[in-house]
């Protein structure tokens, strides 16, 4: 009976802190995306031809989300009979596009232009209980073209 | 070439739906496979323990009881009682029921395998009439009556065994918790029939033994007590809620409505001293 209800309040606890900051993410999320959208990040490989001349820089911005009680169990159910895993869904986007938006936080304070040749590198950092999925890391990389 | 980071649309690569929605649905959808699961074993194996003979069980409980110490006056008193019972309830040819007095403070009587059944002194020394203690013997005799031991032993292993073959197949411990008390609370719903199985059975006897079911009660009442302490919502306990029973009993009663005499049967002289002797006799001093 105990363990019943430390489930739930912890389900409901999980739910409740994991609703907020992720509804307050990705506010801040759509609110820097516009901020910094002067700044074009691709993944094309090679920089644009042109005479201007320009300094390359390497520039990264990573992050570390974890999940919350709530969405392991929805994601333990999910697992059963399988199916779209919605709640690491907006985990994953959060993560990527928080990290792209570091990377590009950096790119700006260089004075840079735009940044070619981004490529983003996911790994779970911490498996917890029986392998499940503890937290997740997205790291955002790419070259940064300085006038 | 002109570069550009347009906006784009939320929603993509997230799905709108309100997480929960999928939350309720799936575990409406698990949690439900799993009772029905539990259930079909349960009853599966509910059915075939019948066919599982009395004398394997009692060769299994053979090694873990000595025989009923009738040098005892209070065990020999049980196990006279426990004849008489018996011999109401008609019990098979071959089915034996040796009853165990502990000397314990515990308020609890239960029947175990190979048709043992272990009364505690702190439960027989609360019963103040016979018709009272005929009631929890009475009960504990129907469940062996009803193989009702050997039926929750058998169901338990199969169950447990499906279950962890599952758990561990799944290799997620939040999830495992919650199937395994799922299917803990259905394994205890069986455990409710059980009682009240024998609950009634039990008040058969005592209106064969006694005429009538007074004193019945008292055996509730005592329970009661205890349970000021704590008590879990029916779905989480083994036996029916005692006001149920009670009321169960009530309903009996009244359905009897005989103007008979309705006397409580005394408990033998001595009784009390019976319960004491032990209790000295266990201490070392």
């Amino acid at each position: 009976m105990i363990d019943l209800i430390i489930f739930l309040t912890l389900l409901a606890l999980g739910y409740g802190f994991g609703r907020y900051a992720e509804s307050r993410h990705y506010k801040s999320i759509i609110e820097r995306e516009k901020l910094l959208r002067r700044i074009p990040a691709v993944a094309q490989k090679f920089p644009p031809v042109t005479t201007k001349p320009y300094r390359a820089e390497l520039v990264t911005g990573s992050v570390v989300i974890s999940v919350d009680y709530f969405k392991r169990f929805l994601s333990g159910l999910r697992n059963i009979i399988g199916g779209r895993v919605k709640a690491y869904e907006t985990l994953l986007d959060r993560a990527r596009r928080e990290a792209v938006l570091r990377m590009k936080e950096q790119a700006d304070e260089l004075g840079a232009d735009m940044v070619f040749n981004i490529k983003l590198e996911t790994s779970s950092i911490f498996k917890g209980q029986k392998n499940s999925v503890g937290s997740v890391e997205v790291l955002a990389y790419g070259t940064a073209l300085i006038p | 070439m002109d570069y550009s980071n347009p906006e784009i649309p939320e929603g993509i690569n997230t799905s709108k739906e309100h997480p929960l929605k999928e939350f309720v649905l799936l575990s409406a959808g698990v949690l439900g496979l799993i009772f029905a699961a539990v259930l079909v074993l349960g009853i599966l194996a509910d059915k075939l323990a019948h066919f599982i003979p009395f004398s394997v069980e009692q060769s299994i409980a053979t090694d873990r009881f000595s025989k009923a110490d009738t040098s005892l006056p209070i065990e020999k008193y049980l196990n006279d009682l426990a004849r008489r019972i018996v011999a109401a309830q008609e019990l098979p040819e071959g089915m034996t029921v040796t009853v165990h007095y502990v000397d314990e403070d515990t308020v609890n009587a239960f029947a175990t395998l190979g048709g043992n059944i272990l009364m505690f002194r702190g439960l027989l020394a609360q019963l103040d009439n016979e018709n009272a203690l005929a009631m929890v013997l009475a009960h504990e005799v129907a469940h062996i009556k009803h193989r009702h031991p050997i039926r929750s032993a058998g169901r338990g292993v199969v169950i447990g065994l499906a279950l962890s073959m599952v758990s561990s197949s799944l290799g997620n411990a939040m999830v495992d918790t919650v199937l395994g008390q799922a299917g803990q609370v259905t394994v205890l719903s069986f455990s409710r029939d059980h009682e009240k199985e024998s609950d009634q059975t039990a008040l058969d006897t005592l209106v064969k033994l006694y005429g009538h079911v007074e004193g019945a009660t008292d055996l509730f009442q005592v329970l009661k007590k205890q349970e000021k302490i704590s008590v879990m919502p029916e779905f989480y306990s083994s036996h029916p809620l005692t006001d149920k029973r009670l009321q169960k009993i009530a309903e009996f009663g009244s359905r009897l409505g005989n103007s008979s005499e309705k006397e409580k049967t005394q408990l033998p002289a001595g009784y009390s001293d019976w319960l004491k002797q032990k209790e000295q006799a266990g201490e070392p001093e």
